[in-house]
């Protein structure tokens, strides 16, 4: 469908978000986005045209000359750049975790940010609860009770956002200063010296200035400022007796398992954060370990590593061969350990939508170049709804020449486009592989569940047909079929075999499989492997059987820990980097921050400290409640916000203490208006005491809906609060956000969510 | 003793996820203002502060899963004008919309919410047990949707012996009104029926 | 509030009153026919009687409202065996049909004086047991504020109170309908008018009494049987509203009351005490009829909702 007033060129642009929609044949619109594509390519250059994600329209314009594409940090946070440059290992979903039925020793979690539940269903909790079952200890450090914290934690410590390292560190002087090699042994110092650098002075990266140690920087010695538990308690609002006691109890306890969910990297200025983690992890003797793990991250992947494991299904490739690089970007590399500078021209999430209006960004520090967007393609996802500064987001999606999207329903995207295209979900074509990302569970079987609804068509067809209107070799679009691309992958699906070390083909392929799907145009080989084909799509799915012992069960970075110079991690040093000068050249490099080669605490831009107008004096400012985006259960980040079972079951409420409302004239279920240095938005509110006073939470993903005369949201999204502050690595800090909440007595009237009417621009007549 | 059934709550480990209710209102085709199971959360304590930081003092929470309770002694079935509800041999409380007055008086002598009213058809609704799975021999959408496996559902002398007889819990009402068919595992922090220690946390929009 | 409260509050106050009148009117004929005789009580009381079934049928009608599929409302008296609902209807049906059978008789003077005494004293217990099923209706274990002995006790005062100055109002404008057709009868019917208000005033000071009793004793109830909500908000959120009902019933029923008397002691202020009667009886219409929205607006759920 196009917009009513869309013309090529524009079209009174400032009506994106609230134009009148008209529907067009299929041919129509693609032919209007091609020419559209060839007009501002000619005009403007290759360089004009953005890819906020969908890699299929990607392979139609890098044939065309190439776009210019984003990186950002997204649910990792920081953890991305910082991982893998001190251990070597990339992502974060689950990475460096030992095997499930590992845990099984494990007697004491401890982590930092427990809402495993609420953001990641339902395995990570089935395992929790084995381990509780066992008697192990669950200790949730977090601002909120959370719904994982009901369910799991046997003790609860409120934090404030942001300022986990500070506790860690209070841990670590707790640690440093109570170790005694005989009667109190509490550092596990072999693991320290063998495998780390940095730790003190004499464990040195080559040419680093010995001054520059994690231990020294802990007690003081040149700083003059003890990183004692009272220093950490008047920052990390814990008291100090229980940082003191807490380290004890993990340096003492055997099997430990302590645990870092991503939400406390999605912070600003958090680049050294991971780092203080698994130094802490390492000096607590918890790295290696059977029965112990040191991990950030714990998704629905069931609980277990996956970067530093070995899969056990491991998911065959759909063979569709790449269309090569895409021209604009300058030179290809991975984003996070490219050195000195993330290379050509590719947009920071956490800029991008300023750099898109005000014409410019920062390629490497210091280093601002021109930057003339004048189109967007949203080949997918839901990039201005989920980047923080949506407000950046909406005047320069009201800037440029034109916008098309992609989706099934008016996402934001679509909703701020000129043209939308609809396109399929998995469910609506012809089977379809879900890769999981789990080790053991690799692989769903999607059947279609219904022909595609109205006028819907594939992702890849559609990059296909505009590719052929661009003039490009369409065949190297989509050069296989999407049956094709599916069986491909359950062929080349691969399973460990019982002794854990050999695989096999998952799927048994027989001769009347090829020709049945022959018949269809699919080719595939005869092949023998663990489960029949038709009774793998059958069930949907194949599990690995699991008990604990298995040959699967591995612990992570255990060789490492036998032996790091036969068994070197995969970073440059080959050892865990508590002291890396590659890392603090990276953070340097993008010009955002900078930070030290350890682990030192580095305040938040708008952090605890940044809610006082006067820190020493304890006086606050004018936004002096800190506010994080925990992740709520109506919709997965902004997908399914438009379901009204969903929104009466959930009313995307604003959650704050009792005390604080107090303090504000403000009573359970009053409207309040939310005010951060970005955006205004309006919610019921939820008084709760399962928040710490002094923080508040805006559950992350709610779907805009702007009051173009007040400027304020009434939906609550929190991209709407969360603006572009981009820090180190380029991260996008939405759990770092300083705001003020007053009552609110303005004239928008505020029904219930479930009430509003669904985003439904055409309806069917 | 004829056959009756019942559900089992495991409130120990309800997450708050509500999977229930909305599968319900699927599976059932229940307009959003319909749920004929729920969840509600009900939590409490208090924050004490020391040198400029706040301690938690007591703080707690859990959730509930509550729907019909298919009563031995069901009020709604007593309250009903036209016998339009009724209660069949295996003890299911069922209501025929074709008796139905939509006089809602049956909405006022529930204790659990359970017959609520639909606007569009003027008739009340309530938790069938999902019949129609029972006859198929699968479960009741509810007890599927669960992804912590906190809802079960049986004969409910089968349910007592595995599980107790607790039926009641902060913030459901004392068993001793209608006497439900239904088998409660507490969560740790559960408070007794009645003596009003927390509060229900949830919106009023929300329930 | 809502229609279907609407219609509930004015079902319950149009019934119990209608039940209050009858019985009212039957005293009155009583007593007067003692007095006076049959012919000067009928022609007192006839047209009043008459007044009756409109407005209970009113109130019937009204009651259709508060259903969401009236198409059905012929089915809900088929759970007598335990459902108050089902008697509650049942009873006014019954009370509207033996009223009208009453009503016929004695207009068309069917069969003897004794039967149609009988019949009509038959209607009054039903009468009585429709009040009685309708307050049962609201005793329920859920609901705290109404599932108290106060609920029938003030059910029964307003069917009285309501009875005793509806019955005075309608004999005033039987009164000025019968002067005006034929102003000799009128002053024999203007002596009975005066002596019936009389006892019409004092009744209803009494009930008044009455309910200035069982109104506090219902919030003490409430207080001390779980529906502390609802009894706070007697005094906080709907204080005002509370105290209009009182202010209401007490001019109505009290200080009207006492005028009426008084100038139903001697002839001459008849007109007077016409707007005097008719005053008194909308003040306590009015206070009735605010009292009921309370008892709705206040009542709280046990349990779940």
């Amino acid at each position: 469908m196009k917009r009513k007033n869309w013309a090529p060129g524009g079209g009174k642009k400032e009506l994106r978000g609230k134009d009148e929609w008209v529907r067009i044949s299929w041919d129509e619109a693609l032919t209007l986005v091609a020419n559209e594509i060839i007009r501002i390519q000619a005009k403007y250059g290759n360089k004009s045209i953005f890819v906020s994600g969908g890699s299929e329209i990607g392979r139609a314009l890098t044939l065309f000359g190439g776009y210019v594409p984003s990186y950002g940090t997204t649910s990792g946070g920081s953890i991305h750049a910082t991982k893998t440059t001190i251990l070597g290992y990339t992502g974060y979903v689950n990475a460096m975790m030992s095997d499930r039925m590992d845990h099984r020793k494990t007697t004491l979690f401890v982590h930092w940010g427990l809402n495993s539940i609420s953001s990641s269903g339902g395995n990570p909790t089935y395992n929790h609860l084995q381990n509780k079952k066992n008697g192990a200890k669950i200790i949730a450090i977090d601002p909120y009770y959370t719904d994982a914290a009901q369910v799991l934690a046997d003790e609860w410590i409120p934090i404030r956002p942001n300022t986990d390292h500070a506790m860690v560190l209070g841990m670590a002087y707790t640690l440093i200063t109570a170790d005694d090699p005989k009667p109190n042994p509490l550092i596990d110092w072999d693991f320290l010296n063998r495998c780390t650098l940095g730790f003190d002075k004499d464990h040195m990266p080559t040419g680093a200035d010995p001054k520059e140690n994690f231990k020294d920087y802990v007690l003081g010695t040149y700083d003059g400022t003890p990183k004692t538990p009272e220093w950490a308690s008047a920052i990390c609002g814990i008291d100090a007796a229980r940082i003191r006691s807490l380290a004890l109890e993990i340096a003492k306890t055997k099997n430990v398992g302590l645990g870092m969910s991503s939400a406390t990297a999605r912070q600003q200025n958090s680049d050294s954060w991971t780092q203080m983690f698994y130094t802490f992890g390492a000096m607590s003797g918890h790295i290696g370990k059977p029965g112990s793990f040191t991990a950030d991250g714990y998704y629905h992947q069931n609980f277990s590593g996956l970067r530093c494991l070995v899969d056990i299904v491991q998911p065959g490739s759909s063979g569709l061969p790449s269309v090569g690089a895409n021209p604009v970007e300058e030179k290809a590399a991975d984003v996070w350990t490219a050195l000195p500078q993330v290379p050509g021209t590719r947009l920071c999430e956490s800029w991008m939508w300023k750099a898109i209006a005000d014409g410019k960004y920062q390629a490497v520090k210091g280093q601002w170049r021109d930057l003339n967007i004048q189109m967007i393609y949203h080949g997918g996802g839901a990039k201005l709804q989920t980047v923080d500064g949506m407000s950046d987001g909406i005047a320069a999606h009201r800037k440029v020449e034109f916008v098309v999207s992609q989706s099934q329903i008016l996402t934001t995207n679509s909703k701020y486009a000129d043209i939308v295209l609809p396109v399929t979900t998995p469910w609506e074509r012809d089977g379809g592989m879900v890769i999981a990302g789990n080790r053991e569970f690799g692989l769903i079987w999607g059947q279609q569940v219904t022909k595609p609804l109205f006028e819907a068509k594939d992702d890849l067809w559609i990059a296909a047909e505009i590719g052929k209107r661009l003039g490009v070799d369409a065949t190297k679009i989509a050069p296989l079929s999407n049956a094709q691309l599916v069986y491909n992958q359950i062929v080349g699906s691969k399973v460990l075999k019982d002794d854990g070390k050999t695989t096999e083909p998952l799927v048994t392929i027989s001769d009347n499989d090829v020709k049945s799907l022959a018949e269809a145009g699919v080719v595939v080989k005869p092949q023998a492997g663990r489960v029949a084909l038709a009774k793998f799509q059958e069930l949907g799915f194949y599990q690995v059987p699991r008990k604990p012992g298995d040959n699967f069960e591995v612990v992570a970075l255990k060789a490492f820990r036998e032996d790091p110079v036969k068994n070197p991690l995969p970073n440059k040093s080959g050892k865990l980097d508590i002291h890396s000068k590659t890392l603090a050249d990276i953070i340097e490099s993008r010009g955002w921050s900078t930070i030290k080669p350890i682990p030192a605490y580095n305040p938040a831009q708008e952090g605890y400290e940044a809610t006082f107008k006067d820190f020493k004096a304890k006086v606050k400012g004018e936004y002096p409640l800190q506010l994080y985006t925990i992740h709520y259960y109506r919709r997965s980040h902004s997908v399914f916000d438009n379901i009204l079972t969903l929104r009466r079951a959930f009313p995307h409420e604003f959650f704050m203490n009792p005390i604080d409302a107090q303090a504000r004239g403000i009573q359970h279920g009053d409207i309040v208006l939310i005010r951060s240095r970005h955006g205004k938005t309006i919610r019921p509110v939820s008084l709760t005491e399962r928040i710490l006073p002094g923080v508040v939470t805006l559950p992350h993903g709610a779907w805009v809906e702007m009051d173009e005369a007040s400027g304020i949201d009434k939906a609550g999204a929190d991209n709407i609060i969360n603006g572009t502050v981009p820090t180190g690595q380029g991260t996008s800090g939405w759990n770092t956000c300083n705001v003020q909440v007053e009552k609110y007595t303005g004239s928008i009237e505020l029904k219930p969510d479930y009430q509003w009417p669904q985003r439904i621009p055409i309806k069917e007549a | 003793m004829a056959k009756q059934l019942g559900f089992h709550i495991n409130s120990s480990v309800c997450a708050n996820c509500k999977a229930c209710q909305v599968a319900c209102q699927d599976k059932n085709n229940l307009p959003a203002a319909i749920r004929w199971r729920r969840v509600v959360l009900y939590g409490g304590g208090g924050w004490v502060e020391k040198d400029g930081r706040w301690m938690p003092n007591g703080v707690f929470s859990y959730s509930v899963s509550f729907a019909c309770m298919h009563c031995e002694n069901p009020l709604c079935v007593q309250a009903c004008p036209t016998g339009a509800l009724m209660k069949r041999a295996d003890g299911v409380v069922l209501i025929n919309q074709d008796q139905c007055v939509g006089c809602r008086y049956c909405e006022w002598a529930c204790p659990y919410g359970a017959p609520q009213f639909n606007e569009a058809k003027g008739v009340m609704t309530k938790c069938n047990f999902c019949e129609d799975l029972l006859a198929q021999g699968q479960n009741p959408a509810c007890v599927d949707a669960c992804p912590m496996r906190a809802i079960e559902y049986g004969d409910i002398a089968e349910l007592r012996a595995k599980y107790g007889t607790l039926a009641e819990v902060e913030p459901l009402p004392s068993a001793s009104i209608t006497l439900p068919h239904a088998v409660v595992t507490p969560h740790r922090n559960a408070q007794a029926s009645g003596t009003g220690t927390g509060k229900i946390m949830n919106l009023p929009e929300e329930l | 509030m809502n229609v279907r409260e609407w219609a509930l509050i004015t079902f319950t106050i149009l019934a119990q009153m209608s039940v209050g009148s009858f019985i009212v009117l039957g005293i009155v004929h009583y007593f007067v026919g003692k007095k006076a005789g049959e012919k000067q009580a009928d022609e007192l009381s006839d047209r009043a009687l008459l007044a009756i079934g409109p407005v209970l049928a009113l109130g019937m009608v009204a009651s259709l409202l508060h259903l969401g599929n009236p198409l059905n409302a012929y089915k809900a008296v088929t759970n007598l065996g335990t459902s108050w609902l089902s008697r509650e209807i049942f009873f006014g049906v019954l009370f509207a049909v033996t009223g009208a059978v009453f009503a016929v008789m004695q207009w068309k003077k069917i069969a003897t004086f004794q039967i149609r005494n009988l019949v009509a004293i038959l209607a009054a217990i039903i009468g009585i047991a429709l009040v009685y099923s309708m307050a049962q209706v609201y005793m329920m274990p859920t609901r705290p504020s109404w599932n108290l002995v106060t609920t029938p006790i003030s059910f029964y005062a307003t069917t009285l109170l309501l009875g005793v100055l509806a019955m005075g109002a309608a004999f005033v404008a039987n009164f000025w309908y019968v002067q005006s057709k034929n102003p000799g009868c009128a002053s024999e019917q203007c002596v009975l008018l005066r002596d019936s208000l009389r006892w019409i005033a004092i009744a209803s000071i009494v009930l008044l009494g009455f309910q200035f009793v069982v109104l506090p004793l219902s919030i003490a109830f409430m207080a001390a049987s779980g529906a502390a909500v609802s009894a706070a908000m007697f005094v906080g959120e709907y204080g005002a509203l509370f105290a209009l009902r009182l202010v209401l019933v007490f001019l109505g029923a009290g200080v009207l009351g006492i005028f009426v008397y008084r100038e139903a002691q001697s002839a001459g202020h008849e007109r007077q005490m016409s707007w005097l009667a008719y005053g008194a009886f909308a003040c306590v219409l009015v206070g009735e009829v605010v009292g009921r929205f309370l008892f709705y607006a206040t009542t709280t759920h046990f349990g779940l909702q």
